[in-house]
């Protein structure tokens, strides 16, 4: 572990007061010792900066997939008092509500082995990769739908079920969503882009459930032993990226305005309550609202898929759940055991709310939110649950992820997309992207293990394991 | 005048030195639109940017983010930059051609340019940046 960071507790570590000028409350970060030896110190030090911002409550927190990324760092969770606190577009991110669904089928591993017409029937309907375009026509009216009413605007537009919206998180948009601080470029870029899936380590992927841990939890979410599932991860695509790049610069002249001290100026921010930064607030949710708008058409049109390869009908395929990775969000939280509304940044960390959680459909309520944890390309994702300890230690969040520890350079350089292709192959896993060159920046061995990271989280209790499911075939962004 | 890729965890991490701020801000175009759209590119449709900022780092963030955005809703892949900055200001003839997926596929969509550890040093070799792109 790296120096001046102490251990407290089981699979968690302090870093005190002082570590960088300015903290105004100590950071915390969750991690087994053989995690902590790839800790980067980039990463501790941008945990450290979020711990300088004004109105921060209790810690700046760490997930176990912490890795060195811009403003906040990429696992950092952090929740600040709306009166005294700051919004940064720095722990949201340019993929605003990056997020992922899974969905099941009633289909069975041996039905879809070796079926690579199905990964390239999928392939050709859901547009991926960099400059990829939509299928569907999205005219203005609908792209105003889309960022005011996220998953409803695109159930209401047939892209979708009612009961869809019961299993996202937020009910599949954020109400207070306000698109007139979203610029025109904004929009001129979301437009075209409406059901794309986009590129990087956005994903679509058939898995299997390979494993239960917890069989009534498996059963109350809707999961079996080898049964197929479907993957999606992706986000705001260029409306989400223009939103942030808008209201960074706009935020940088409040960050004066308001005399507010920063040690990274991609930390710009605002107090929440000021006009900046309720209108980075409104134009972020209209953002996260085109992003799970977009998860919903991508959902309708692998339905549509498996729906015509398999015959089965489109409502045997239900939604488990959604979650964003990247946002900033009201909640009520205890603090000093007290209720308050807090504005909690989640900068690729999932939100993990315990049984009796508000925002939970009435059947989990009892359970706990599904917790949806994608493993990098050809590696285990899980499926765990929110948890009380959740709402206790970390403003209801947990991982995300499996997380880097590799450069793209770095991969590029141990394996050729090739050499990953046929490794893959060894392990009946089908991949299929528009360049090798995508494939090789994604190879597993570039991500901490995902068993690893999902581990920290089950034996701290900020999210417990359910199942694991393990890839069958991938389309690479 | 050259960039190289610094090793960065999450995203791309690019050192560039150069001359001139001009040419600096140049090469560091050259960086995004290799790391987006590989090497092939050809030039031929011109546009042109301008933009106003409050400081030179500002300036180069506030020209790749348009760069980005011109490229991205006008489907263009550029080739060359020819840039002049006169304080504040800065205006940039770029020539691309319509982004074609055989050729232009290859590369990493960013998604942003991070204002993180960006700082535009100047001494007597000339000028130096490191940037991140978010991909």
């Amino acid at each position: 572990m790296l120096e001046g960071i102490h251990q407290i507790g089981l699979h968690e570590w302090e870093i005190p007061l002082g570590y960088v000028a300015g903290m105004r409350v100590p950071g915390r970060i969750f991690l087994s010792e053989s995690l902590g030896k790839i800790l980067e110190a980039g990463a501790v030090q941008q945990l450290a900066n979020v711990a300088t911002l004004p109105g921060i409550l209790k810690h700046s927190l760490a997930m176990p997939d912490i890795h060195w990324g811009y403003g906040f760092p990429i696992g950092g969770v952090a929740a600040f008092s709306i009166d005294e606190g700051v919004i940064s577009p720095g722990g949201v991110g340019f993929d605003i509500n990056c997020g992922v669904r899974l969905l099941t089928t009633p289909l069975q591993h041996k039905d879809v082995t070796g079926r690579r017409d199905l990964l390239e029937e999928l392939f050709r309907a859901v547009p991926t990769g960099v400059g990829a375009k939509s299928a569907q026509k999205v005219s203005l009216q609908s792209l105003e739908g889309m960022m005011a009413q996220g998953a409803q605007w695109a159930v209401r537009a047939g892209y979708g079920v009612e009961r869809d919206l019961l299993r996202c998180e937020e009910g599949g948009f954020m109400k207070s969503a306000d698109s007139r601080p979203v610029s025109d470029k904004a929009k001129q870029r979301g437009i075209p882009q409406g059901g794309t899936l986009g590129s990087g380590n956005h994903f679509l992927e058939l898995q299997v459930v390979q494993e239960i841990f917890h069989p009534e939890t498996a059963r109350a979410f809707g999961l079996s032993l080898g049964q197929v599932c479907c993957m999606i991860h992706c986000g705001s695509r260029g409306l989400g990226h223009q939103v942030c790049t808008d209201h960074i610069k706009a935020l940088e002249s409040a960050t004066k305005k308001y005399h507010i001290t920063i040690p990274d100026r991609q930390l710009a921010c605002a107090p929440i309550t000021s006009t900046e930064g309720m209108a980075y607030f409104s134009a972020m949710a209209s953002a996260a609202n085109y992003a799970w708008a977009n998860r919903q058409m991508i959902t309708h049109t692998t339905r549509e898929v498996l729906s015509k390869t398999f015959r089965i009908e489109y409502d045997e395929m239900p939604l488990i759940y959604d979650v964003a990775h990247n946002v900033a969000k009201f909640e009520e939280h205890l603090v000093d055991g007290k209720s308050m509304k807090v504005c909690v940044h989640r900068k690729g960390a999932t939100r993990s709310f315990g049984p009796g959680a508000s925002d939970l459909p009435a059947d989990l309520s009892s359970v706990g939110q599904p917790v949806i944890i994608p493993g990098s390309m050809g590696t285990s994702s899980y499926i765990l649950r929110g948890t009380r300890t959740a709402m206790e230690r970390t403003f209801g969040s947990t991982c995300h992820g499996a997380g880097r520890i590799m450069s793209r350079t770095q991969a590029k350089k141990m394996k050729s997309g090739k050499e990953i292709v046929a490794d893959l192959k060894k392990q009946n896993i089908m991949v299929r992207a528009h360049s090798e060159n995508a494939i090789a920046d994604e190879a597993p061995e570039v991500y901490k293990s995902s068993e690893d990271v999902v581990n920290v989280v089950h034996e701290v209790g900020l999210s417990r394991l359910v199942a694991r499911l393990s890839p069958i075939g991938v389309i690479k962004g | 005048m050259s960039f190289e890729e610094i090793s960065h965890t999450a995203d791309i991490k690019i050192r560039v030195r150069a001359p001139t701020l001009e040419a600096l801000f140049s090469e560091t175009f050259n960086a995004l639109m290799q790391v987006m759209y590989g090497t092939a590119r050809k030039g031929g449709i011109i546009k042109e940017i301008k933009v106003e900022s409050l400081d030179n780092e500002s300036l180069l963030l506030d020209f790749l983010s348009e760069v980005l955005f011109v490229s991205e809703v006008e489907s263009l892949v550029f080739f060359t930059a020819s840039i002049s900055i006169h304080g504040s200001r800065l205006t940039a003839e770029l020539s691309g051609e319509p982004f074609d997926p055989i050729r232009h596929s290859g590369g990493s969509e960013v998604k942003g340019i991070s204002y993180s550890g960006l700082s535009i040093i100047h001494d007597a070799n000339g000028y130096m940046l490191d940037i991140i792109f978010d991909v």
